[in-house]
């Protein structure tokens, strides 16, 4: 099966050359036979590495360990799910989950072609077969999955127990297809410029794609918190490790893309700027996935292989420097519609949010870098970890939470100081409102109030605008108000689906501001029968169970939940340990309330059943998690198309003339 | 224009917010105050347990990657745990616990380089690159506008002649539209704007 596999990925190398190379000349000779052959070979890329990815599950399955991945990646106790996992948990495998991802959404993108885009559209399956080709090659020259072993070990190393985890199923797919995925925007985007088309024909592709990537970032990133948050045993969810600040770097260059493709969408404007932001959040997926492979900064997530660090190195300068050149030689070709009319108005609000989520991005990376800068010229090593990043980024997120509040507010074009003053009124008295009970109840974080009443002013704002917008149709249509407000959001669904991922971001934000600030943790050791007191839960502990398995040993401690003498719930911490590994794994116990989480995990079991314990209270954690599938609806809503466009523009003119500002 | 209109809900709403978010601030005030006043059995009172674990969370374990020592757990992180509580029991401050542990370890066992000499230049560009960033977009935006601040055309004559016209039209539409949250939608400067004719993309609107 794997010599399937391995001449699968050398025939879809050879195809996705052709591809490449056959679209280009196809187009520049103008041989349109050429150029549909080539647009079939994607077709084939992808079947070649279907096969490819299917002959790597059946090793899996077979247990067939003279695959080298394989015997290192699975043993014969994994049970079959865990493929899903094993596949992707190493370095070869992961390379080929991208690739086949790559083939799918390419052959995805060439099968419906927009009109607009069919005259460049050679130029973009060349770009996205050239990427494809890069992964191949590394693949087959570099990190094969389907290399043997010299002999045929009788049983493999096993998976990591750290990726035996519900999260572990989509948090690095995901996080890998979202990275991916930006190179779709990107190659309509450097498409069409090659092509000439320097105005607006890329647009409509670009958002969509490039929102289809954001939400799997999102996605991917909660996803891999809650994953830490509930196995690594600290009682957080967020590092600030290298390889994390690589995956949330792509996410903010793409969500300011999203919001800066909105303004060329509707008013023309921004087109040279949204160029570089695709370009920029481009190169910054490519700087992840270098990181992610033998990057040269320490990380949890570094698959370790430093060989292909320099391959990765070279194609990151290689995605950089040839969408600007491209750039630089079309720049006189582009010319946005319109001039911005207004300092206040959506367009520039737009511009601020862009701004500020650029430099979040900019600040990480130097971050990120400066150990290499300090060790250059100084010779001293230093570490940037959590407290550097909580500094500077923290202030600049409460400007974008003020961004998002303040920026949905404004009409298109231009309003006056008293418009923005009367738009501002009742969601900045909200906010007031709610600083100043929070002061009156005791709180004195002036971060946590700051950022309390900028989430309650963005909240208001978007309730106050449904709410009118409902009554309204209430009003002239006699719809009721529930229908009236699903109506409404069906009829924008951009616009309403970013406010549903607005009020997610929000829900983070309660997350992060209430664990960071009133988080309370304590390390405990007790014997059975202690009982120790955190905030106002009693904690019992009970003692600890063994529980054999075949390949790890679990001990389950049970600790009884009191609040006010009352019996709440009993929590079954575990720590297993595995053998195989000599490590062990923590998984959490976790009474979890949109007020708090009580939090308990035990950080070691001592020889005379003394465990020591770690516990937290995290006030709103709870929020954080329930803000996940909020965060996919709003992009759905926001992605979902429009009925039919012929209706909806009879439909949509009608207000469009008729008020001040359509949205 | 009922913009005073018996608006009730949103009231109702920021009610039951205020009372959702009062709710969850006095669990946290009680975390806030509690902190540090109640410690481990067996360990030795007469330290603040939030000032140590802030300080946990400066000092990187040595041996995990990219891990502080609140978060490992490991052996030497839970020592250095240890020494972090028993320095703060003897009365040494963040700054000495701090610089013990460099003494021992060097430099990059901080999580954050230190905010002097060569390691300033990680704190500075960060900050050049806020206030550049804020700089910049000012100046874009301003050249973007034109002759720098302009605030929006006063409503012309013709303009205004216009407003009850429209106004007709969106009554005869049934869409009661000045209500929606369209700032300054009642304003006549505002209203100015909707004399102007959409361009095209403005057709593709789908408020309502």
């Amino acid at each position: 099966m794997s010599d399937l596999g391995a001449i699968s990925l050398w025939i879809a190398l050879v195809l996705a050359g052709y591809a490449a190379v056959g679209s280009v000349v196809g187009k520049v000779r103008n041989v349109p036979a050429l150029v549909e052959s080539s647009r079939r070979a994607v077709y084939l890329v992808l079947l070649a590495l279907v096969v490819a990815t299917l002959s790597l599950v059946a090793s899996f399955i077979t247990n067939d360990f003279e695959v080298a991945y394989v015997a290192l990646h699975s043993d014969l106790a994994m049970p079959a799910r865990f493929t899903w996992v094993a596949f992707y948990a190493g370095n070869e495998g992961s390379l080929l989950y991208i690739a086949f991802v790559l083939a799918a959404v390419s052959a995805l993108v060439v099968w419906r072609v927009q009109p607009s885009l069919r005259d460049t559209m050679p130029y973009t399956t060349a770009i996205l077969m050239v990427i494809v080709v890069f992964f191949l090659a590394v693949m087959g020259f570099m990190a094969n999955p389907f290399d043997k072993l010299p002999f045929v070990p009788p049983d493999g190393e096993g998976i990591n127990p750290l990726l035996t985890h519900l999260g572990m199923f989509f948090h690095p797919p995901a996080l890998m297809a979202g990275l991916v995925f930006t190179a779709v925007p990107f190659s309509f985007s450097l498409g069409s410029l090659i092509g000439g088309k320097t105005g607006d024909e890329w647009v409509d592709a670009g958002r969509v794609w490039g929102l289809v990537a954001w939400g799997l970032l999102a996605s991917g990133l909660l996803l891999g918190s809650w994953w830490a948050y509930t196995i690594l045993g600290w009682g957080g969810f967020w590092f600030w490790d290298p390889v994390e600040n690589a995956a949330l770097m792509p996410f903010l260059g793409l969500t300011a893309f999203i919001h800066s493709i909105m303004v060329q969408k509707r008013r023309g404007m921004f087109r040279m700027w949204n160029i570089l932001l695709i370009n920029v959040a481009f190169g910054l997926a490519l700087y992840g996935m270098f990181m992610n492979r033998g990057g040269p900064v320490p990380s949890v997530h570094s698959f370790g292989a430093s060989s292909l660090g320099w391959t990765f190195l070279i194609f990151l300068g290689v995605g950089v420097v040839v969408p600007l050149i491209v750039f630089f030689w079309r720049y006189p070709l582009i010319k946005s519609a319109q001039r911005l009319d207004s300092m206040i108005s959506r367009e520039a609000a737009f511009l601020v949010n862009n701004l500020l989520l650029l430099a979040v991005a900019f600040v990480t990376l130097w971050g990120s870098v400066y150990p290499l800068i300090s060790r250059l010229f100084t010779g001293n090593e230093i570490t940037v970890a959590r407290p550097f990043y909580d500094q500077v980024n923290g202030p600049l997120f409460l400007g974008l939470l003020f961004v998002m509040g303040v920026g949905p507010l404004l009409p298109w074009r231009r309003t006056t100081p008293a418009g923005v003053g009367k738009a501002l009124l009742r969601p900045g008295s909200f906010a007031l409102a709610v600083v100043v009970v929070l002061l009156a109840l005791g709180l004195r974080q002036p971060y946590a109030l700051i950022a309390f009443g900028l989430g309650a002013m963005v909240t208001a704002g978007i309730f106050l605008e449904w709410y009118r917008g409902a009554r309204s149709r209430h009003r002239s249509m006699g719809e009721n108000y529930l229908l009236a407000w699903l109506r409404l959001i069906g009829a924008n669904r951009p616009r309403y689906g970013g406010y549903i991922v607005h009020l997610a971001v929000v829900m983070v934000a309660l997350g992060i501001v209430g664990s960071s600030f009133f988080g309370t943790q304590r390390d405990v050791v007790l014997a059975p029968g202690d009982s120790f007191t955190i905030e106002d839960y009693e904690l019992r502990f009970m003692g600890t169970v063994e529980v054999p398995h075949s390949n790890r040993t679990e001990f389950v401690s049970t600790i009884e939940v009191y609040r006010d003498g009352r019996l709440l719930e009993i929590l079954y911490p575990r720590r297993d340990f595995y053998p195989a590994f000599n490590m062990a794994a923590t998984r959490a116990a976790i009474r979890s309330t949109p007020v708090e989480d009580l939090y308990v995990v035990p950080s070691e079991n001592l020889a005379d059943g003394k465990v020591g314990f770690r516990f937290l209270v995290n006030p709103l954690m709870w929020w954080m998690w329930v803000a996940g599938p909020v965060l996919v609806l709003g992009t759905l809503v926001a992605l979902w198309p429009q009925p039919s466009p012929a209706r909806a523009r009879v439909a949509a003119r009608i207000p469009a003339g008729s008020r001040a500002s359509p949205a | 224009m009922s913009m005073r209109a018996p608006s009730k809900l949103p009231i109702v709403i920021s009610c039951l917010v205020i009372i959702a978010l009062a709710l969850v601030a006095t669990g946290s005030v009680a975390h806030a105050q509690e902190a540090g006043s109640s410690s481990e059995p067996g360990q030795s009172k007469g330290y603040d347990e939030a000032e140590a674990i802030s300080i946990d969370r400066m000092l990187m374990c040595p041996v995990c990657p990219a891990e502080t020592i609140d978060q490992a757990q490991v052996e030497v992180s839970r020592q250095m745990r240890l020494i972090v509580r028993e320095m703060l029991s003897q009365g040494s401050s963040r700054d000495e616990i701090l610089d013990f542990f460099v003494g021992n370890y060097g430099a990059d066992i901080l999580a954050a380089p230190p905010k002097s000499g060569f390691n300033l230049l990680a704190w500075i560009v960060p900050a050049v690159a806020i206030v550049a960033v804020l700089v910049v977009g000012f100046l874009v935006i301003r050249s973007m506008t034109g002759r720098g601040v302009q605030p929006a055309p006063a409503a012309s004559g013709s303009e205004e002649d216009l407003a009850p016209y429209l106004e007709a039209v969106d009554r005869d539409l049934g869409l009661d539209l000045g209500l929606l949250a369209t700032p300054g939608g009642s304003n006549p400067t505002a209203r100015a704007d909707r004399a102007e004719i959409p361009p095209p993309e403005e057709g593709l609107s789908k408020d309502v």
